[in-house]
């Protein structure tokens, strides 16, 4: 079967029937690479792609909330800096018209770019049941283990919350070009609070953050001397592995780079006085 | 990996899809899994649109979806359903080509010819979107499109033709 609902409470419906029987799909960037590639056979689809409102974002109270069927290429547009380029990294084009971000969290991906960026400005997610209604919770309890999530079998994720006006920065080393897998990924943010917060991708089982060298950046001044206790912090907190793209000890130590540029960047930012441009 | 060439499960459950595909109104029942690729080249014999990673690398099955580039690859036919499809095999009228395959012709930037289709969809969605078009956008529009016989100069020199001539009255 294939169900093409156009309402969130139609789909939510529907996953509270199919569960586990029925794939969810959106933009199918990672669905249908999967099943090309065998390893998926679904004989049963929730395509949320015509759920308009599953698209739409909106300021509530100091936050913005963007829908989970916001594509790539929509975030593309978005003030918020690390978001914005690090949706502008993935793929082609074509596949920006159709990534969600919405897919982008529910794949979990250790190298998942938007999961980075978003991690890095204490992004809570919301997952919403037909039948025991919409929950909250921060992003970084989504994340349980390699491609496991607190996604249980008959919620969606519906959106984002963000604070509205952080200033961030976003990274990859990868191959340069459209299609790109990163080796090391990292975002850092501040709130307009001082709160600032660290993610990095491709270096865990999941995307991550590292509470113990964010909680050195508890509103002093960015110095140098700070910035490089938190990016010693960062190495020894990471927990990367050797394989084909890179070793263990390149990705630590490409952390601890990234998070010392990035914060560095943030720093000189505010001294010109830069909102987040 | 599948051969997209070859024939389509009968195991899998059908759904009837209906949209529109350069210009004709269409309705097929297929397999739920079907790709809109396979829908496009098996089901309606509209094999312009080529087919090669299956992974949303390469661009070579890039195809408009309601005037935005989209990998045919990686969309499901059922999902096209209600929507406008436009492939290579829809942008001449009757003899008379597209301006952007004209450049192609022109400045030679087809060698092997695979990947010809997908970067023409590519420049397709800019030259519509855009009428002033800068070098990175032009860069950035056709990033997903990867050519392995031309090295791109004669690709990106045909596109800016193409700009040219479609602004010139
Ligand atoms: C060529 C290529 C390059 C890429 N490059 C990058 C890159 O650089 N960085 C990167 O991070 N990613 C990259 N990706 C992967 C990226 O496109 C996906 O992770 C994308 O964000 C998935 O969104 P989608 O809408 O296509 O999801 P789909 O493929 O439709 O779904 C993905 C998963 O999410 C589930 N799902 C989707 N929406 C919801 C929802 N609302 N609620 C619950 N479950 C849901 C589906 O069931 C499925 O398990 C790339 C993919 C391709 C093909
Ligand atoms: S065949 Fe679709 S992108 Fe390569
Ligand atoms: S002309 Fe041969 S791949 Fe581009």
């Amino acid at each position: 079967m294939f169900h093409q609902p156009i309402t969130i409470e139609e789909a939510l419906n529907l996953r509270n029937e199919l569960g586990a029987d029925a794939t969810v799909i959106n933009g199918g960037t990672d669905v249908v690479v999967a099943m090309n590639h065998g390893a998926l056979k679904p004989q049963c689809f929730i395509d949320l792609s015509r759920l308009t409102s599953l698209r739409k974002n909106r300021e509530d109270d100091g936050s913005l909330i963007l829908g989970a069927g916001t594509t790539f290429a929509m975030m593309g547009r978005s003030h918020l800096r690390a978001l914005r380029e690090a949706s502008l990294s993935v793929g082609g084009p074509a596949i920006r018209n159709v990534g969600t971000l919405g897919g982008n969290i529910a794949t979990a991906s250790p190298a998942g770019d938007g999961c980075v960026a978003l991690l890095a400005m204490n992004a809570d997610v919301q997952l919403t049941s037909a039948e025991r209604g919409e929950r909250w919770i921060p992003l970084v309890d989504f994340f349980i283990d390699y491609r496991k999530t607190a996604l249980a079998g008959d919620e969606l994720i519906t959106a984002v919350r963000v604070p509205k006006d952080p200033q961030s920065r976003w990274y990859k080393i990868g191959k340069r070009g459209a299609v790109n897998i990163s080796l090391v990924c990292c975002a850092v943010s501040r709130n307009a609070n001082g709160k600032i917060g660290l993610a990095f991708g491709c270096v865990g089982p999941m995307p991550i953050t590292t509470p113990k060298a964010a909680s050195l950046l508890n509103g002093d001044p960015l110095t140098p001397e700070l910035i490089d206790d938190v990016a010693n912090l960062v190495a020894q907190e990471v927990r990367p592995i050797d394989d084909h793209r890179g070793s263990a000890t390149y990705r630590r130590a490409m952390c601890k780079t990234l998070v010392k540029r990035l914060l560095t960047d943030l720093h000189a930012g505010d001294q010109k006085g830069d909102a987040d441009a | 990996m599948p051969d997209p060439s070859s024939p389509i499960p009968v195991e899998i459950p059908t759904t009837q899809v209906s949209c529109r595909v350069n210009g004709a109104e269409i309705s097929r029942t297929v397999p739920v899994d079907t790709p809109l690729l396979a829908f496009l080249r098996d089901v309606l014999g509209l094999t312009g649109t080529k087919g090669a990673c299956l992974e949303g690398e390469c661009g070579s099955c890039t195809v408009l979806v309601d005037g935005v580039t989209v990998n045919s690859c990686l969309m499901l036919a059922a999902q096209a359903n209600d929507r406008n499809i436009t492939t290579i095999e829809g942008l001449a009228v009757g003899s008379e080509l597209d301006v952007i395959q004209d450049s192609f012709i022109e400045t030679g930037a087809a060698q092997c010819g695979y990947c010809t289709p997908g970067l023409i969809m590519s420049a397709r969605a800019l030259l519509n979107d855009q009428p002033d078009i800068s070098e990175d956008e032009l860069l950035t529009a056709m990033e997903g499109n990867i050519c392995r016989c031309t090295g791109y100069a004669s690709i990106i020199q045909a596109v800016k033709r193409a700009h040219r001539e479609s602004q010139s009255p």
